[in-house]
């Protein structure tokens, strides 16, 4: 309150008031824009006010909301970015206290400010400069390639990531673990890279070759297994929200989404390079339309959730979607926290959100057929063939029932409640507004369930009724399977549909028409979007953009995947929130290291394999796991690695572990996903949702689990409970508990008490009587011999009575060391 | 040198934290339970019981989940103007927004109301047992919700959001307080009988949080928890030295990583998953009930029984320390959940009729055991229903207005909270929000739900996102 404040004259508060709502309001709440739907310009709207209710009190300014945003004790503060003068404040003050009177409507109209002003007003609420000093933030500095730091024990150091890591450790009197043995190497090298533990004589081959290239020689051959790409293609899937199933209500089966899932198992096979990797992803339609992965690999763009209502707001949740998923997975930046307002904490630009949104925009939900045009045409044409069939059969059915039906309405009518009825007797045009919506209902709604009209049928009518619909199911048998189609994105031409900057996010707040852009504050210069030919299929939007993300001049794209590979063989990323290089992120523990990595990246033509062998050359990434107890008191939580950390499994690969040491994994790749049972407990709904599971002892089941269909709905008890994430957003790096479900899972569920059976049945096979199934049993499940003690105890648990075995066998399941790569 | 010993009973209740969860918890302060304990930084996975922000009310909440969307204009909130002008088009209140097909005109309630307690409340003839603690229920009648559309608006009520993803507010209650019985699930599901609501296990599901603060979905015959005791041929003694067998051998392998809490928290999670497999059974055994118990929530009735048991049980579970029960009262479609879009009546009559008196029973059976005051029962659906007909006798979905009543825990009973306009379409004056009743129920439960705040994606998240006040008048 302003003491000091002289108390202002009645007649001129309702002028002076308008004057202060008009200057500093009516750009956002007036004519242009009625944000959070509120109109300020007469006393009527005002009253009425927006979303959160009357924008005042007549008379209590203390109550009104319009001082309460004005002041700021409520926030966000009014007007955005700016603080009225305490003049101003108190002339609002004292003239909602005396009653809040403005000038007509019609006056403050006309000396509202002309309609180019108020564009301008708007255009300057939407800009938000970017500062020299936000730009010098590291992220957005291109990466330079730090020369490589000097050591003390330069012994250690095999190739230049160790340099890196010894330096920080040495910094802090820290140091490194001992080698880990090659049992260890070799049992981590294949969980890490395939995510299968190896067998017995895999095993061996390594440990007795001791020629220097034995270890690049094992690399390359599992960076040439199938199942590498299986491992590390689950990582990106995480990334990218993968599902088989639509959500929400329906939660609708997507037949073709997994030839993306293929897609990204087969680009990291091939070591697709990262940049065509991410173009094909956001732009393959533009960039190569003959080419069925590009065209496949856009399902990246539909894999999110699906609603079941679509309205305007759902559209716009989508396209959050792909605009917090590009940037998140491709950029390492938050940008969909720019959708209502500039970003909090990093200098990203609400309007930066909205030209990304224009460069999405246009993209249209479409099944791409993946067989030639003439295979489309036979389709369609046989498809018509059969319609043009049945169609007479349909018109003959629908006569041949239809005064039964007429008897069955009519009598359904006598029942409505009378007021409907005499809606319905009532003459069209002499129904009331309430019965003409009554009418149109029972119209519209009324329906005679089949089995009644086909109970109401004569003995003939039935007999050719029946032979009808037999005739049509005998057509429908012969319709043409669905050709192979991708789940993907078209657009509907060259020109772009006009989309717009929302204030506060909301469809209803219209502000000005945006151009596409990208990350202001992480390019140099300007991006040009140039318009495409008038015969090009769409906009090239996407191509443009999904350019400057795939350039070796983006700071971000480099830095954000090599981090990502990083995190994947060590256990935490460089930069911890792998998703989130902005300020609200955690900043890389080894800065030099992951510059350094990105220009290797940028450099090795963005091959990952080149990186994966890069990482797995260091003397770090082959470090025993073993605490070295001088570091564990200066670094306990081992972030400047120290020593390889422990991880656990993901359920996945539990699952898959335990199919691989049973003997039981069918290998095979690719493919519709398979669906193993779950407990219809857990599922069972007449919502439409299924799960059509297969029993455990059926062999189809015992497949990867990366091809086991993620139904939003109704996830996979085994890999839910060991926090597989729900696909609702993309996933940088999934949480890790230790629960107790997760131990009845593995004790108690029948799938796995059926492995451990086939375990046993697969030890007693290969190696001859107990003591020498517990030596076989403990290399196929671990790799190594077990201790004496060990071997006793087994021994002893063995031969105690008839489930001994099976029951070993489902322990070494159980055990930490299975479940852990070392 | 930081945490390397770990109590055994530290790492009963730790029984969660990941290297990784507590690593990155400590880096990024994940939990901002500020206030709460000494620590500012939580980690999710920590069950262990937590003190609340300030002093609690009640320290479990039972949510009864109309699924399907209860009728608000059928229940508690009288709109005799319905009757009146019956057949009349629903005009002066802007546009009339309906989920599927076309309007209809203003229908009639087919239920009487009356005045109810010494608070006069009106509710229907629907609920004639629950009427009688008119008394205990603070009534919110101008609730709206966002969505009209069954799955966005479920997860609005389970989470505060529309979009699939967000923890539901069993996991936030869960991450704010802990548990204080870790021999159950902290947060318990029960589905009606006829199958899961739309949406499916995201319901319940914890989003970016970890899995331990997810709901576990509880059957209500048979064992409780899918996959809780091995298959029948393998006897308690067989599975007895088999677990020791699991701790032989995993003991050598910790002796050469003694300080990995990891690895000791995982074996502790044996001894646990052991000891629930007695625990959870014996919580959910009604047999163990009176027979008067057992009557008084209709267990004797093959209408009431179903859900009765499943009532019982929550007070059974809440009694044991479990944090958040909710149990569904509708399943699947259309007339098998409240979702009446035709036959209003014999819908409402039915699923109105099996949980009555259960409901009432669970009001009167926790106050005869003296928990009624720390027991926050929620009686809601995910919206109301259209005061305008539907396929001649059904109603639409309906957010933009609705009824939702809390008992216990702290509420003020006998109160009732807003208005819906004179046809019950739109809450009108002292409107509230699905995020002020969530604000409320933390605040009851000694949290604020400002300060309850989780890192995720870069933002710290709340249960009521940037919005949600306490409902002052009625805690």
């Amino acid at each position: 309150m302003l003491m000091a404040s002289a108390w202002l004259p009645a007649q001129n508060l309702s002028k002076q008031a308008a004057d202060v709502l008009r200057e500093n309001c009516f750009g956002c709440h007036g004519e242009a824009l009625k944000m959070s739907q509120l109109d300020l310009r007469s006393r009527e709207s005002i009253l009425i006010g927006g979303d959160g209710g009357p924008a005042l009190v007549p008379g209590k300014s203390a109550e009104s909301r319009l001082i309460r945003f004005v002041t700021g004790t409520q926030q966000p503060s009014m007007p955005p970015g700016k603080r009225l003068p305490a003049a101003k404040i108190e002339i609002l003050r004292q003239w909602i206290d005396a009653g809040a009177a403005l000038p007509d409507a019609a006056a403050l109209k006309a000396d509202a400010p002309a309609k180019t002003d108020e564009k301008a007003v708007i255009a300057a609420l939407e800009n938000r400069p970017i500062t020299a000093e936000e730009r010098h933030y590291w992220a957005f500095q291109p990466p330079a390639r730090p020369a490589q730091p000097s050591v003390r024990h330069s012994d250690w150091v095999r190739n230049p990531i160790d340099a890196f890591l010894l330096s920080a450790m040495e910094a802090k009197g820290l140091q490194p673990s001992s080698p880990a043995s090659r049992r260890t190497l070799v049992r981590r090298a294949y969980l890490d890279l395939t995510g299968l533990p190896p067998d017995p004589a895999a095993i061996d081959e390594f440990v007795n070759d001791r020629s220097p290239e034995a270890w690049p020689r094992l690399v390359n051959r599992l960076l040439d297994s199938p199942h590498y790409g299986e491992r590390w293609g689950r990582h990106w899937l995480d990334l990218v929200r993968y599902a088989d199933s639509g959500g929400y209500e329906i939660d609708r089966d997507r037949p073709n989404i997994w030839r993306y899932r293929d897609y990204v198992i087969r680009a990291f096979n091939q070591d697709k390079p990262y940049d065509q990797f991410v173009r094909e992803q956001i732009a393959g339609d533009e960039i190569d339309a003959a080419s069925h992965d590009a065209l496949i690999a856009t399902g990246f763009l539909r894999n999110g959730l699906e609603a079941n209502m679509k309205t305007e707001q759902t559209r716009m949740d989508e396209l959050d979607d792909l605009i917090s998923t590009s940037t998140g997975a491709f950029l390492g930046m938050t940008a969909g926290c720019a959708r209502c307002h500039n970003h909090k904490f990093d200098p990203i630009p609400q309007k930066d959100y909205y030209r990304m949104q224009a460069v999405f925009f246009s993209t249209l939900h479409q099944d791409l057929p993946l067989v030639s045009e003439a295979e489309v045409a036979k389709h369609s044409s046989e498809q018509k063939r059969i319609d043009d069939l049945e169609a007479p059969l349909k018109k003959e059915r629908t006569a041949l029932q239809k005064p039964y039906k007429d008897a069955l309405v009519a009598k359904m009518k006598a029942r409505l409640p009378e007021y409907i009825q005499l809606a319905l007797r009532t003459p069209p045009e002499k129904r009331t507004e309430g019965q003409k919506l009554n009418a149109s209902q029972v119209e519209k709604t009324l329906r005679v369930p089949d089995n009644e009209i086909l109970a109401a049928l004569s003995p003939a009518d039935a007999a050719r009724d029946a032979e009808l619909r037999d005739r049509i199911a005998r057509l429908e048998q012969q319709r043409p399977a669905p050709y192979p189609a991708a789940m993907g994105i078209a657009e509907k031409g060259p020109r772009a549909e006009p989309s717009y900057f929302l204030h506060s996010g909301g469809p209803g707040n219209k502000g000005s028409l945006m151009r596409p852009g990208v990350l202001t504050v992480a390019s140099k210069a300007d991006v040009v979007f140039s318009d495409p030919a008038d015969n090009a299929r769409s906009s090239m939007r996407r191509a443009t953009f999904a350019a400057w993300i795939a350039s070796s001049e983006n700071p971000l794209t480099a830095r954000v995947m090599v981090n990502r590979i990083w995190q994947h063989h060590f256990g935490e990323g460089i930069v911890p929130t792998p998703s989130n290089f902005g300020k609200s992120g955690l900043p890389p523990t080894h800065p030099e290291l992951l510059d350094w990595l990105a220009a290797e990246f940028i450099d090795r033509r963005w091959s990952v394999k080149a990186m994966h062998r890069l990482m797995l050359a260091s003397n770090a990434w082959q470090m025993a796991s073993d605490d070295v107890p001088a570091s564990a008191a200066i670094d306990p939580s081992n972030r400047l690695l120290w020593r390889m950390p422990r991880r656990r499994l993901e359920g996945e690969l539990i699952r898959d572990s335990i199919l691989a040491v049973a003997g039981t994994l069918d290998r095979k790749t690719g493919g519709p996903p398979i669906h193993p049972y779950i407990d219809p407990a857990l599922w069972q709904s007449s919502t439409g949702r299924t799960w059509p599971g297969k029993p455990d002892n059926d062999p189809e089941t015992w497949r990867r689990s990366v091809y086991v269909s993620h139904k939003r709905t109704i996830p996979l008890p085994m890999l839910e409970v060991f926090d597989k994430p729900d696909a609702a957003g993309s996933c940088a790096r999934r949480n890790r508990s230790t629960i107790a479900p997760q131990a009845l899972m593995l004790m108690n569920n029948a799938a796995v008490g059926l492995q451990a059976r086939y375990f046993a049945q697969r030890v007693e096979r290969e190696a001859p009587g107990p003591e020498a199934w517990i030596e076989r049993a403990y290399h196929l499940a671990l790799g190594r011999s077990p201790s004496a003690s060990e071997r006793s105890a087994s021994l002893d648990f063995v031969r105690s009575g008839p489930h001994g075995l099976v029951d070993f066998c489902q322990a070494l399941f159980n055990l930490n060391e299975f479940v852990y790569i070392p | 040198m930081t945490k390397r010993f770990y109590s055994r009973r530290d790492l009963l209740w730790r029984c969660g934290a990941g290297i990784g969860g507590v690593a990155l918890a400590d880096l990024l302060s994940t939990g901002s339970l500020q206030g709460a304990g000494a620590a500012g930084a939580i980690d999710p996975s920590d069950l262990s019981p937590r003190a609340p922000h300030f002093p609690a009310k009640a320290k479990a909440v039972i949510s009864v989940f109309c699924y399907g969307g209860v009728s608000h204009v059928d229940t508690f909130d009288p709109k005799p103007e319905l009757s009146r002008r019956q057949g009349e088009a629903l005009k002066g209140k802007g546009e009339v927004v309906v989920s599927q097909g076309s309007p209809g005109a203003l229908m009639g309630s087919p239920w009487a109301f009356k005045k109810h307690g010494q608070c006069g409340m009106e509710i229907s003839s629907l609920f004639p047992q629950v009427a009688k603690h008119a008394d205990d229920l603070a009534l919110i009648r101008s609730m709206k919700a966002i969505s009209p559309d069954h799955a966005p608006a479920l997860f609005q009520m389970n989470t505060g959001s529309i979009l699939a993803g967000s923890p539901s507010m069993g996991s936030w209650v869960t991450y704010g307080l802990g548990t204080e019985n870790r021999n159950l699930p902290a947060f318990v599901v029960f589905s009606d009988w006829r199958g899961g609501p739309i949406g499916g296990a995201p319901n319940w599901g914890c989003g970016y949080m970890p899995a331990a603060l997810q709901g576990t979905p509880f059957r209500s015959s048979g064992d409780p928890i899918v996959d809780l005791r091995p298959p029948k041929e393998v006897t308690p003694e067989r599975q007895r030295r088999w677990l020791d067998l699991i701790g032989k051998l995993n003991d050598e392998h910790l002796r050469r990583n003694p300080n990995d809490s990891e690895l000791s928290a995982r074996i502790a999670s044996y001894e646990l998953a052991y000891r629930m497999q007695s625990h959870a059974p014996e919580a959910v055994d009604v047999a163990k009930e009176s027979e008067a118990t057992r009557k008084l929530y209709g267990l004797d009735d093959k209408l009431t029984g179903y859900f009765g048991g499943q009532c019982l049980m929550a007070r059974r579970l809440v009694e044991r320390g479990v944090r958040f029960v909710q149990i569904y009262s509708g399943g699947g479609n259309f007339a098998e959940s409240w979702d009446a879009h035709f036959d209003l009546k014999g819908n409402h009559e039915m699923h109105a009729g099996e949980t009555d008196r259960p409901i009432a029973a669970l009001l009167e059976d926790l106050k005869q055991r003296g928990l009624f005051d720390s027991t926050l029962v929620i009686w809601h659906g995910e919206f109301g229903r259209m005061p305008i007909s539907q396929r001649m006798d059904g109603r639409d979905h309906n957010p933009y207005g609705f009824s939702i009543w809390m008992a216990g825990g702290g509420i003020k009973g006998g109160k009732i909270v807003g208005t819906t306009d004179e046809f019950g379409y739109r809450a009108e004056e002292n409107v509230k929000t699905v995020n002020d009743l969530h604000a409320t129920m933390l605040h009851l439960l000694g949290l604020d739900h400002e300060r309850l705040t989780y890192y995720h994606n870069g933002r710290q998240m709340r249960l009521t996102d940037v919005a949600g006040n306490v409902i002052r008048e009625i805690v």
